[in-house]
């Protein structure tokens, strides 16, 4: 399970996180929804550690956070373009490998390279290891990214808006590959979205961030309406 | 009644005028007239001495048109371009290491530490304020005339400069794939080897192919202080007053020239 407790995050003058408790518990996608501004990345970055806190812990089943506890599937995707869609997904271990196995492409294991080789399987994209990266499209590119995460072992994914560079079909991909991996692999997954919709659908609980605080805690297919009101705006503007 | 007809038009507001800006801009304006004007007179710019000159430009190319294209000059020319070729090469690649090194070490995001950045920024200000030539002097006095002391020195010259360019190509890399990997627990080399250097590979390979261009030119210039190559050749047929011979060695570095510059501009223009 993944504990956000009382996380506060200031950007200058600006308090953008005001004690913000969220938990995630294994096997569940939790979906974040929120205006522009209102907090939702930011919380997203200081779970995983990108983000300094002004105050606040995260924890992995009850212990202080691991540095490959938690995987991050970023926005922009941030795949090695020229390399391999293979090494981009072997590239997710680097962190349990010592650096003389793997300072190049060419060191990296068999048993490495199976295991990323089972991780495409997942995202469905065994058949394009041997492709560079950028030539695949966006949808794919994303679901290379959860690849390289779930080469990483995490506990815990963390997903900033996943979707929002994909045209519908791909986001509903995407997003129906983390439930699974939620589900099936018992993962905590917590994913930034801007679409309720595609949180509706596919989340299992969802976390409302208006001006950096939690206002709505249910079920997916609660009324979402009041976290995008004019006012909410204008509050973070 | 056409669309135009009914366009609605605002006046246009007047440009703020700044005062600052314009003295600033005044300012500006008169100092480089003013190096101009100095630079004019430091180098002795005349124009009456070049149009007063000009017949003993016409004998000097009269005697070396046509040049001499017997096998006898043409051989040692094609060889020696040949040297100026191998020295250029070797210059460049033998310096890649050291570049690729101390451009990690100079680049804000691999630089291990702020000393460490401050030192190999220095080491590559060095290497590049020191030309290429006074290199070469140096090594000529250690290991003796010849193209070696061309190629250590171009490469001592080129350690900067490509260092330099390297460093800033590392600095403007797009910073998303190694964010990446650091948040998956990669270490500062794994994320460097893995994400940032195949990033910017397409960028390194241009600047390393551009670099070859000029280094080519350079060791030709080298010859002329007695690095070997077709510079050597060059040099000595004016000291021998044999024109015709210095003009046929032109023409072939002229040659050279244009097909280095050519395969340069074709490799990058692939990578773009």
């Amino acid at each position: 399970m993944l504990t956000l407790s009382d996380i506060t995050v200031r950007y200058g003058e600006r308090q953008v996180l005001h004690r913000v408790d969220v938990t995630v518990a294994r096997g569940e996608l939790l979906a974040v929804l929120g205006a522009n501004g209102c907090g939702k990345s930011t919380l997203l970055r200081a779970a995983a550690g990108l983000q300094p806190m002004e105050e606040g812990s995260v924890t992995v089943d009850g212990k202080g956070r691991g540095p490959l506890d938690i995987a991050v599937v970023f926005q922009h995707i941030h795949l090695v373009r020229r390399r391999t869609v293979l090494d981009n997904v072997c590239a997710g271990a680097l962190g349990r490998l010592p650096l003389r196995a793997s300072l190049v492409p060419a060191l990296f294991s068999r048993e490495l390279r199976e295991e990323a080789m089972a991780c495409l399987d997942r995202v469905g994209l065994a058949d394009r290891a041997h492709d560079r990266a950028g030539s695949l499209s966006g949808g794919q590119q994303q679901r290379v990214a959860v690849a390289r995460a779930l080469c990483q072992r995490p506990r815990v994914v963390l997903a900033d808006e996943p979707v929002s560079a994909l045209d519908p079909a791909a986001s509903e991909q995407v997003l129906a590959l983390l439930a699974e991996l939620a589900h099936v692999e018992q993962l905590a997954v917590l994913a930034v979205l801007h679409q309720p919709s595609l949180a509706a659908r596919h989340a299992d609980r969802i976390v409302g961030l208006r001006d950096g605080r939690v206002v709505l805690d249910g079920p997916p297919h609660s009324n979402v309406d009041s976290l995008y009101q004019p006012a909410a705006m204008e509050a973070v503007s | 009644m056409t669309i135009a007809d009914g366009v609605r038009r605002l006046p246009v507001p007047s440009k703020p005028r700044r005062p600052r800006t314009l003295i600033a801009g005044t300012v500006i304006t008169t100092a480089v007239a003013a190096a101009h004007v100095i630079a004019w007179n430091a180098t002795e710019v005349s124009f009456g001495a070049l149009a007063e000159g000009w017949r003993g430009m016409a004998d000097f190319l009269a005697e070396a048109i046509p040049p001499s294209l017997t096998w006898d000059v043409l051989e040692p020319s094609l060889s020696g371009a040949a040297v100026t070729l191998w020295i250029g090469l070797l210059g460049t690649t033998l310096s890649v290491p050291f570049s690729l090194v101390l451009a990690l070490l100079a680049a804000r995001g691999t630089a291990p530490s702020p000393w460490a950045y401050q030192t190999a920024r220095s080491v590559l200000s060095f290497l590049r304020a020191v030309p290429d030539v006074v290199f070469a002097l140096i090594f000529v006095t250690a290991v003796g005339l010849g193209p070696f002391p061309g190629v250590l020195a171009l490469v001592c010259h080129n350690v900067g400069v490509m260092g330099k360019l390297w460093a800033e190509a590392l600095e403007d890399a797009d910073p998303g794939p190694s964010q990446a990997l650091r948040s998956a627990g990669a270490g500062r080399i794994q994320t460097a080897a893995h994400a940032l250097l195949p990033t910017v590979t397409p960028q390194l390979v241009g600047l390393l192919m551009y670099r070859f261009d000029v280094n080519v030119r350079s060791s030709l210039v080298l010859g002329l202080v007695g690095a070997g190559g077709i510079g050597f050749l060059i040099n000595q047929s004016i000291r021998l007053f044999k024109f015709d011979e210095m003009l046929t060695h032109i023409l072939v570095v002229v040659v050279l020239i244009v097909a280095v510059d050519r395969l340069s501009a074709a490799v990058r223009r692939r990578l773009s």
